[in-house]
């Protein structure tokens, strides 16, 4: 698993604290833990900053390219800013992130990830937002994402598909469809184009304690239909511990066994069965209920783990 | 040639309540009403027998309300100046159940006093013997201390209490169960937010067939189909065996009607509108027509001829098909 490291990300007030003073050991900490923790690339989220975007976005490639040699992915919707920043680069092949298929975005970025030979994360979402359905998401990759790159002669190696994960809490029923999604859009292209997720938002407006279980379930569900990169945060030790059991086929311990069935399942187009649980178990318990509200059988509610099964 | 019609049997149903105390039972109703216990969606009566038809409840204040529109208030008259005579025509209007909404304020701008809760309550009690729901002003302190002392003082009635929502429902729920009485827990238009309130008000520990769960809606052209889609799921998920979404459901499309423009407001309107008061009227029937195909078990209305409208669509979506 190819992991995106999502942690400088505007969101966090610290983050935001640290980008007021430029407090540039901050970003470089962080870089630095997140690289050692195993992040192949680092997700750079500063929000729009339609003011100082053309200052601020080369100061962080600097700070950052100044410990660590990974590639920076720009996750913002500023693209002079991100112009800016890609003049900097003097490391690893960067990407942008990202594009949508909405007319004026997907006139634009690619041309701009063209120039200066950057990766570029295309959303599977147009003007109207991010539709429902897995055949919807897989036609707007086929019917206007890839045909643009055709269009301007973009490497096709360097385009990333993001098929967008939506909270389980609030959008249900995309989270089922995203998994057929990504399972079907391996097949929409020969060569089969690359496809990356920001896996941390299916838990969304969860409460903290639930998110890194429902994190680490659809990890697997997804990795079972052949997910192999994501925007996730690699200091999530028990993340990192279930993608060693799936990719290392890790069998010596019985929670251990559950996901590889659950891998298991999804690739062989199938869905997890309660006689796959030990239901006296509690942990694998809570994977199952976690399973069900994944696949919006079971209605999400913050208590579910709380809830007791019924037939 | 005949043609089979395909029926789904689904593996949970909706949970039976029982509201309202008689004499027997250890309160003053004449009788007592249960909703609930569908195994099946809205009025399949092929599929499944609709064991309890929707309830038609009207809503009354404890004073006449000086926010409501001059259409209501025309309807109900005099009637409206008390509870208990508010409660009596409420009755003779066909209302099943009534809703005593207490206000903030007393006729004076003062704040309701317990004791005053109290006395409408009992004279609304006294007046009539429908079983009775009592809605707090909806403030939450305010409501705390307003239904704490309703319920002690109607002990054994089964009453309704309202509204639980996720940051006001300990104290209601605490006294529903000390007393014998109900509640109604409200979610803001959400699946998720409504199955968690329902969690947390059975994780308290009230039984499970003391709950309505009042998903919220909107009047028809405010959100009505929001309201729809969730109460549909809600339904769904109870029929699939989710236990926490199994609760009989209330709505208020008259309060939510009678804040729309179009059922609100006579003068200066298009007048392609038509007339006012049939307008009002049909805004409100429509609503809450729309509701009970979506599975609402009890819906409340504030006007009368709403109500005899309303029993009649009940009547006629009861009614079994004849076999051609």
């Amino acid at each position: 698993m190819y992991i995106i490291g999502e942690n400088i990300h505007i969101i966090s007030q610290k983050v935001k604290e640290a980008l007021e003073t430029r407090d540039s050991k901050f970003f470089q900490n962080l870089a630095v833990k997140q690289v050692e923790a195993g992040a192949q690339a680092l997700d750079i989220n500063l929000g729009p900053r339609k003011k100082d975007g053309a200052e601020i976005f080369p100061w962080m490639v600097e700070t950052i390219e100044a410990v660590v040699d990974v590639p920076i992915s720009f996750d913002s919707t500023n693209l002079a800013g991100i112009e800016a920043g890609l003049k900097k680069i003097r490391k690893a092949q960067p990407i942008i992130n990202s594009t949508s298929a909405e007319p004026e975005r997907l006139e634009k970025v690619p041309l701009v990830a063209k120039q200066y030979n950057a990766r570029l994360v295309a959303l599977t979402m147009g003007a109207s937002g991010i539709p429902v359905s897995a055949d919807e998401r897989v036609n707007i990759a086929v019917e206007k994402l890839i045909p643009r790159m055709i269009e301007i002669d973009f490497p096709m190696q360097n385009l990333i598909i993001d098929p967008l994960v939506l909270t389980v809490s609030g959008c249900q029923e995309y989270c089922p469809q995203l998994i057929e999604t990504i399972r079907t859009l391996q097949y929409a292209w020969d060569p089969a184009p690359m496809i990356s997720v920001g896996l941390s938002n299916v838990s969304n407006a969860v409460p903290r304690q639930n998110r890194p279980l429902i994190n680490r379930t659809y990890c697997v569900m997804l990795m079972g239909v052949g997910l192999q990169t994501m925007i996730a945060d690699p200091l999530d030790q028990a993340l990192k511990d279930t993608i060693r059991i799936i990719e290392t086929r890790d069998d010596s311990t019985a929670v251990g066994r559950l996901y590889l069935k659950l891998f298991d399942r999804y690739a062989a187009m199938e869905t997890l069965m309660p006689e796959d649980v030990d239901m006296t178990d509690p942990e694998q318990v809570a994977i199952w209920k976690t399973v069900q509200i994944l696949l919006n059988k079971v209605i999400y509610a913050d208590s579910y783990l709380e809830q007791e099964m019924t037939a | 040639m005949t043609v089979e019609i395909p029926k789904e049997t689904w593996a949970g149903s909706v949970r039976t309540v029982t509201f309202g105390a008689t004499a027997s039972e250890g309160g003053t109703r004449a009788r007592s009403l249960t909703v609930g216990g569908q195994k099946t969606l809205p009025f399949l009566h092929f599929e499944h027998e609709t064991p309890y038809p929707p309830l038609v409840a009207i809503e009354i204040k404890d004073h006449r309300p000086d926010d409501w529109s001059p259409l209501l208030l025309d309807a109900w008259g005099e009637a409206a100046n008390d509870p208990a005579s508010w409660a009596k025509a409420a009755e003779v209007a066909g209302a099943d159940v009534l809703v005593l909404a207490l206000s903030l304020n007393d006729t004076n701008g003062q704040p309701t006093t317990p004791e005053a809760a109290v006395a409408a309550t009992q004279a609304v009690l006294k007046a009539s013997a429908l079983p009775l729901m009592v809605f707090g002003p909806g403030q939450a302190e305010v409501d705390n201390v307003l239904l704490v002392a309703v319920a002690e003082a109607t002990k054994g009635e089964r009453l309704v209490l309202g509204i639980c929502e996720d940051k006001n429902y300990r104290t209601i729920v605490a006294t529903a169960m000390a007393n014998g009485h109900l509640i109604t827990a409200r979610s803001p238009m959400d699946v998720n937010l409504a199955k968690q309130l329902n969690i947390l008000i059975k994780d308290m520990g009230l039984p499970l067939d003391r709950i309505l769960m009042d998903p919220t809606t909107g009047a028809l052209g405010y959100g009505i189909e929001y309201g729809y889609s969730v109460m549909e799921r809600l339904r769904l998920a109870a029929l699939q065996g989710d236990a926490m979404t199994q609760m009989p459901m209330i709505v208020t499309p008259g309060f939510e009607t009678w804040k729309t423009k179009e059922a609100k407001v006579g003068q200066d309107v298009p007048a392609a509108w038509g007339e006012w008061r049939e307008r009002g009227i049909a805004w409100e029937t429509l609503t809450a027509v729309a509701l009970i195909e979506s599975g609402a078990d009890i819906v409340v209305l504030r006007h009368p001829e709403s109500v005899a409208r309303l029993h009649q669509a009940i009547r006629s979506l009861m009614a079994l098909p004849e076999l051609a």
